[in-house]
């Protein structure tokens, strides 16, 4: 960036209408969850200008994907976006299997539907959480983590991780799922519109949340567009789009849920459109434990770390060296075809796309990420401006923003 | 979907502060119920079969070392390079590899497990165990001799009496013709896809004894 660097709190010469003054929010502070760092120009407690600097988070996940393969960069996905680290998982295998023509059995289409649903309920009660907090709502914080501890327990039934899935593979996901897992799964939907219904109670009406939430960070629906916001922060401007709908994968075309949408396009209406987004969510779960379908939770050609008796007949070059799966980098041989690829899934926090260059090899060329975050934060700068200081925080958290998949 | 919103507030509510009393009417009715809480140190968290923790290699009852055959599968699937393996061939005709050193950065792991899945002898396993933070780096880099005794520390809690599998060792639901001949574990009908479980809607088109 080239802007000069400036100290905390100098003041520049008064030009006026009031002494303006420059501040610089993060990368430490609290409520900019994780490392963002806003280099704000203020005159008294108006925002004159909001410069968003990302990068503090930087580990190269996409450079580091050229040199792993296709099976091996799924964990780096786990490190986007953090907190709903299976949608990043889903969206990768979507991407890859797209850019190789593999095709996903049912049963692991909605088995890999039902955890992403179950990760975007996770990413919610996180956001709504910390947004809360930022706010100044404290309990809904403790609530909020009550619901998701038990969604987290479920996940390391199911993978053996709490944070950091690797659940799906490339042609279908690793474990199938038990009755156990099932059954505890259906006890939490069965609690969860109730919980809901607490977090309500404690916020929907509350007067300190209105005046903090109604009207602040507006967007009107054609901004909104233009800024590239997706996800909940589009809707709320009451622009329907939703990839699960308008682009389906996985059994996405087979459950039935209906995308809400805002009007107002301030944060109240983001709120109010996550809000029931999370009832949508358990009614996808829902109808994805009731229809599962009996069958195979692998694809037959799988690139994946295959067993040594499992090497798909499409992959055979690669593993008659070593026996094995796309375990070992093989370079300079052409076992894919070579072409690039987008593929965009919906997650959590937006329209989360993966970009692939393939030149044959079995590791990408190139991958890109378009992560939402990355481009709500740049839709920051926009939205901030000229309003409060202390608004500020109510629209990072708004904008739902981890730094983990803004900076890659 | 156009979401709703709830009423505004009348002029009575704004009076009497509904909303605010309602909240704090949920928090009292809370502050009655049994804590969630769980006071980590004291009360022991229940950690789940398959659970991805401190890394071990499974000692061969037979032999007294350690099973793996030196195929530096687990090396090759992993994603952040932190298995080295040194071996070499017995003279002896018909022996397996020995297995000079068998180091595992636990510094770097990002506990994937994928070690574990191609393994095809099932002789590494991340175990339960999560609790071992050390202060020092380099007691982090598990050597041979540190791996099997990770793996005895585990064992030990373990009840063996009826086997041990790990979730990653055989992966639930893949089919047994799959799998190479180590990895064929006695596990539940379940757990080896034999009786998946399955949606309402297919529960009806199955023989009744196992719906």
């Amino acid at each position: 960036m080239s802007r000069p660097v400036t100290k905390h709190l100098e003041i520049p010469a008064a030009d006026g209408d009031g002494e303006r003054y420059s501040l610089r929010m993060g990368p430490q502070h609290p409520a900019t969850h994780g490392v963002l760092r806003v280099d704000l120009e203020l005159d008294g407690e108006t925002i004159v200008t909001c410069t968003p600097q990302v990068g503090y988070l930087h580990r190269g996940i996409e450079k580091l994907a050229e040199n792993k393969t296709y099976a091996q960069s799924l964990i780096l996905t786990d490190r986007l976006d953090y907190i709903a680290a299976m949608a990043n998982n889903v969206g990768y295998c979507v991407a890859v299997e797209r850019l190789l023509s593999i095709s996903v059995p049912l049963r692991a289409k909605y088995i890999r539907t039902m955890v992403a649903e179950m990760s975007r309920i996770c990413s919610h009660l996180l956001w709504l959480a910390t947004h809360a907090l930022d706010i100044g709502a404290m309990t809904v914080f403790l609530y909020c983590f009550r619901e998701r501890e038990i969604l987290l327990d479920l996940f390391e039934e199911l993978c053996g991780a709490r944070l950091t899935f690797s659940y799906p593979r490339i042609g279908g996901v690793r474990q199938d799922v038990t009755a156990g897992f099932i059954a505890e799964l259906q006890r939490f939907l069965d609690i969860f519109p109730a919980r809901i219904e607490e977090y309500e109670t404690l916020i929907d009406t509350n007067r300190i949340w209105l005046k903090r939430t109604v009207g602040i960070g507006r967007v009107t629906g054609g901004e909104a567009l233009s800024l590239g916001l997706t996800g909940a922060c589009l809707r709320g401007s009451g622009i329907d789009y939703d990839i699960r709908k308008h682009q389906p994968y996985d059994a996405y075309d087979l459950v039935d849920f209906e995308v809400p949408l805002g009007n107002d396009g301030d944060i109240y209406a983001r709120y109010r459109c996550r809000m029931e987004e999370l009832h949508q969510s358990a009614r996808i779960i829902q109808q994805c434990i009731d229809r599962l379908p009996p069958g195979p939770i692998v694809g037959p050609d799988t690139p994946d770390l295959v067993m040594p008796n499992k090497a798909p007949a499409r992959f055979q070059a690669e593993t008659a060296a070593y026996g094995t799966g796309l375990v070992k980098l093989i370079r300079d041989q052409n076992l894919y075809l070579a072409g690039d690829v987008y593929v965009a899934t919906e997650a959590p926090k937006g329209e989360l796309g993966f970009y692939f260059v393939s030149d044959g090899n079995n590791r990408p060329y190139r991958m890109h990420i378009r992560s939402p975050s990355f481009i709500h934060i740049g839709a920051l700068a926009a939205i901030a401006k000229g309003e409060m200081i202390a608004d500020l925080i109510a629209n990072i958290g708004s904008l739902d923003v981890v730094l983990g998949e803004s900076d890659r | 979907m156009q979401v709703q919103y709830k009423p505004r507030r009348g002029w009575l509510g704004t009076i009497f502060q509904s909303e605010i009393l309602q909240g704090m009417g949920l928090t009292l009715r809370r502050l009655f119920s049994r804590p969630i809480t769980r006071q980590y140190p004291d009360e022991r968290p229940q950690i789940r079969v398959g659970f991805r923790g401190q890394h071990a290699l499974v000692r061969d009852p037979a032999t007294g070392d350690c099973k793996c055959v030196g195929c530096m599968r687990c090396a090759m699937a992993c994603p952040s390079r932190c298995i080295r393996i040194r071996s070499h061939k017995d003279k002896a005709p018909g022996s397996r590899r020995v297995i000079d050193s068998y180091r595992i950065e636990a510094l770097r792991c990002v506990y994937c497990g994928f070690c574990q899945e191609v393994c095809p002898v099932n002789a590494i396993v991340l175990t339960e165990v999560f609790e071992y933070s050390r202060l020092e780096r380099s007691s982090l880099h598990f050597t041979k001799e540190q791996l099997l005794a990770n793996w005895d520390q585990f064992a030990a809690q373990l009840n063996m009496s009826d086997g041990y599998v790990n979730p990653c060792w055989r992966p639930r639901g893949l089919a047994e013709r799959d799998l190479p001949a180590p990895k064929r574990l006695p596990v539940p009908p379940e757990w080896s896809g034999g009786e998946q479980v399955v949606g309402r809607q297919w529960r009806q088109h199955l023989p009744p004894e196992q719906s």
